[in-house]
């Protein structure tokens, strides 16, 4: 096992130096001049200029230049935003728990919704209700999340009116950030109004978690549902059944565990399509994170802004889906006999 | 009547007679398969048989709903949008901008990550493990991502579309064509054939890539799914096509300033999407399952 952490620990590193190498190429192909794209300061002093020359080395060769890009970048100076002056890494320290928190209570939905029904089609043998399942999942895989959000917001915040349709929390509550996602902040402020505010965040929140967890959610149910019956048909289970073991007992104790892990290995794989989700959904609800910022970074041509935001999205992809390997790894045994054996 | 069976040999049909077969008796896959046949008939005779341009402007039918609607009119089919451009017409004229370009992309993308993954996928040791985490590091950046990288280098347009979809789609073919010839390798009957004095060339031709072929057909579909969504983000978000374009995507997105008012022009292009991203699905899924009894 400490071999396998070492390895994804370099694989971690490698990937992430890829990663920033592939920006560095992509800062010089930018069509503004090399200094603004670095440093996002688009008519610096002399002073100035002379300073991000010593920063990156713009004088060196290419070697130097991508070593002094990477000391940059990896001590946190992501320039400033052009557009709005600040530097780059506080504005990502605001967006970033707002994203964080909208991807994590989609992902608990997803999974606490998914997980039962998946099991729940999988021990059904009514031809109908396998294949309403199968039709629902796929639909659901298949919708375009924008089109989703809109029709949403249609229906629940404009005809009947239920839900906020934008933002994360109602401009009347003043809150002080202390941990940054708005769930939390509100539960522990010391406003007068805190309830209030909780639950004002709490339904402004529904919206885009529904949203976003379609995606993961028929995921999961499919996989549950495919990895359950396989487990199913196994004889341990009928072993378990022969000792007249209760079917709930069965289920959950011998079959659950086993059938949760490829849904594990799955989310691992997904994780791409379900971060080009989270930046669709934010730019359709307002929410104030890292994906409608980067967006907005495009269109007002922020290069440093356009940088950063992909960068901390790749890194937040990289390392959960390496997290996800190694929790795979932990608490599968079968897949640790291919560290072992080399084919 | 039972036919009457003459002589005493039976019939045993063709493995590919034998995949139509299984996926013919999945009613939910043939009807996917009836709509992909619809849609790609569209793509290629969408702009001769829309009744107007996509362009044209109807001063005197603004926003008009549907024709089911009892306001609405017949002349144009699915209504129109705030500049009284016929949806109808639109929606033909963009299925070769949507559908025909996620073939389009994943065509290439199948070709060049055919070659590259089973390249790799015959190789051994650290070269293939060196190219394993390039990929891995490769596909850890989103399509949207990569696609927002694209246009920050060359700026908006569909044809850059292509590239960032494409980019985003040739690493998933090169690591499952690699994946699944790799897997092959491993097998007996190779070392069979190797000890049988096949040459590396025959051996990846003759015996390894029949059973591969069914592992890219489910990645194809699977692709062409995820390029539509993909191509019509982009044109919503209003990164891949511009304007007045009518690609799918674009016209969701040009139809939110009147979302209120005219939700029609928001709801029939997303419906569109969902239709022919459905359909490919259900085809995919019914491939799937009618390979997987003959797989194992």
């Amino acid at each position: 096992m400490g071999i396998f952490l070492i390895r994804r620990l370099n694989l971690f590193i490698a990937t992430s130096i890829a990663l920033i190498g592939v920006l560095f190429l992509a800062t010089s192909l930018f069509p503004v001049s090399k200094t603004v794209a670095l440093a996002g300061i688009t008519s610096p002093s002399l002073a100035q200029a002379q300073q991000i020359t010593d920063d990156y080395q713009l004088n060196s060769s290419e070697l130097g230049q991508f070593i002094a890009y990477l000391k940059q970048r990896l001590s946190g100076n992501l320039g400033i935003s052009t557009s709005s002056q600040h530097p780059v890494i506080d504005e990502l320290a605001v967006q970033l728990p707002a994203t964080i928190e909208l991807i994590t209570v989609a992902s608990i939905l997803a999974l606490l919704l998914g997980v039962p029904l998946g099991v729940l089609s999988a021990l059904s043998h009514n031809k109908l209700t396998q294949n309403s399942i199968m039709v629902i999942t796929l639909t659901g895989y298949s919708i375009p999340v924008f089109w989703l959000g809109l029709t949403l917001i249609l229906w629940f915040g404009i005809k009947l009116g239920w839900l906020p349709v934008s933002g994360q929390l109602n401009l009347l509550y003043q809150i002080k950030p202390v941990t940054g996602f708005m769930l939390i902040d509100t539960l522990i402020s010391n406003s007068p109004y805190h309830i209030s505010a909780f639950l004002d965040a709490l339904k402004h929140i529904v919206m885009p978690a529904v949203t976003l967890a379609i995606l993961p959610f028929t995921v999961v149910v499919r996989i549950t549902r495919s990895a359950m019956t396989q487990v199913l048909s196994q004889s341990y289970i009928r072993a378990a059944e022969a000792r007249g073991l209760p079917t709930r007992r069965i289920i959950m104790r011998h079959a659950l565990p086993n059938a949760l892990l490829p849904v594990l290995k799955q989310l691992g794989l997904m994780l791409g399509p379900f971060m080009s989700y989270a930046i669709i959904v934010e730019v359709i609800f307002a929410w104030p994170g890292v994906g409608s910022w980067l967006v907005s970074g495009i269109y007002q041509r922020d290069y440093t802004v356009i940088q950063g935001g992909i960068l901390a999205v790749s890194l937040l992809i990289i390392f959960a889906s390496i997290l996800i390997e190694v929790i795979y790894t932990a608490v599968n045994p079968l897949s640790r006999k291919e560290l072992y054996a080399s084919h | 009547m039972p036919a009457i069976k003459i002589y005493q040999e039976e019939h045993i049909p063709s493995p590919r007679r034998k995949l139509w077969l299984s996926f013919s008796s999945n009613f939910v896959a043939l009807i996917g398969l009836w709509v992909v046949g619809l849609l790609l008939l569209l793509t290629i005779l969408g702009p001769f048989i829309a009744p107007y341009s996509p362009e044209f402007q109807d001063p005197n039918a603004l926003l008009l709903p549907p024709s089911w609607d009892h306001l609405g009119s017949v002349s144009h089919f699915l209504g129109t949008d705030d500049l009284g451009r016929d949806i109808f017409s639109r929606l033909l004229h963009g299925a070769h901008l949507t559908f025909g370009m996620a073939l389009a992309i994943v065509a290439t993308a199948l070709l060049t990550g055919f070659i590259i993954g089973s390249i790799s996928g015959m190789m051994t040791g650290l070269k293939a493990s060196i190219l394993g985490h390039m990929l891995d590091s490769l596909l850890s950046i989103p399509s949207l991502l990569l696609a927002i990288l694209v246009v920050a280098i060359t700026g908006p347009g569909l044809e850059n579309v292509f590239w960032a979809v494409g980019l985003a789609l040739t690493p998933q073919f090169i690591r499952a064509i690699h994946q699944a010839v790799h897997d092959e390798l491993q097998k007996e009957y190779v070392t069979a054939a190797r000890l049988d004095g096949a040459t590396s060339l025959q051996i990846f031709w003759h015996v390894v890539m029949p059973n591969v072929w069914e592992i890219i057909i489910i990645q194809t579909t699977l692709a062409i799914s995820a390029a539509i969504l993909d191509i019509a983000a982009l044109g919503f978000l209003s990164l891949g096509a511009q304007a007045p374009s009518p690609e799918w995507g674009a016209m969701v997105g040009q139809g939110l300033d009147n979302l209120l008012t005219a939700p029609w022009a928001v709801t029939i292009p997303g419906l569109a999407i969902l239709v022919s991203v459905l359909a490919i699905n259900l085809v995919g899924d019914g491939l799937s399952a009618a390979l997987t009894p003959i797989r194992s």
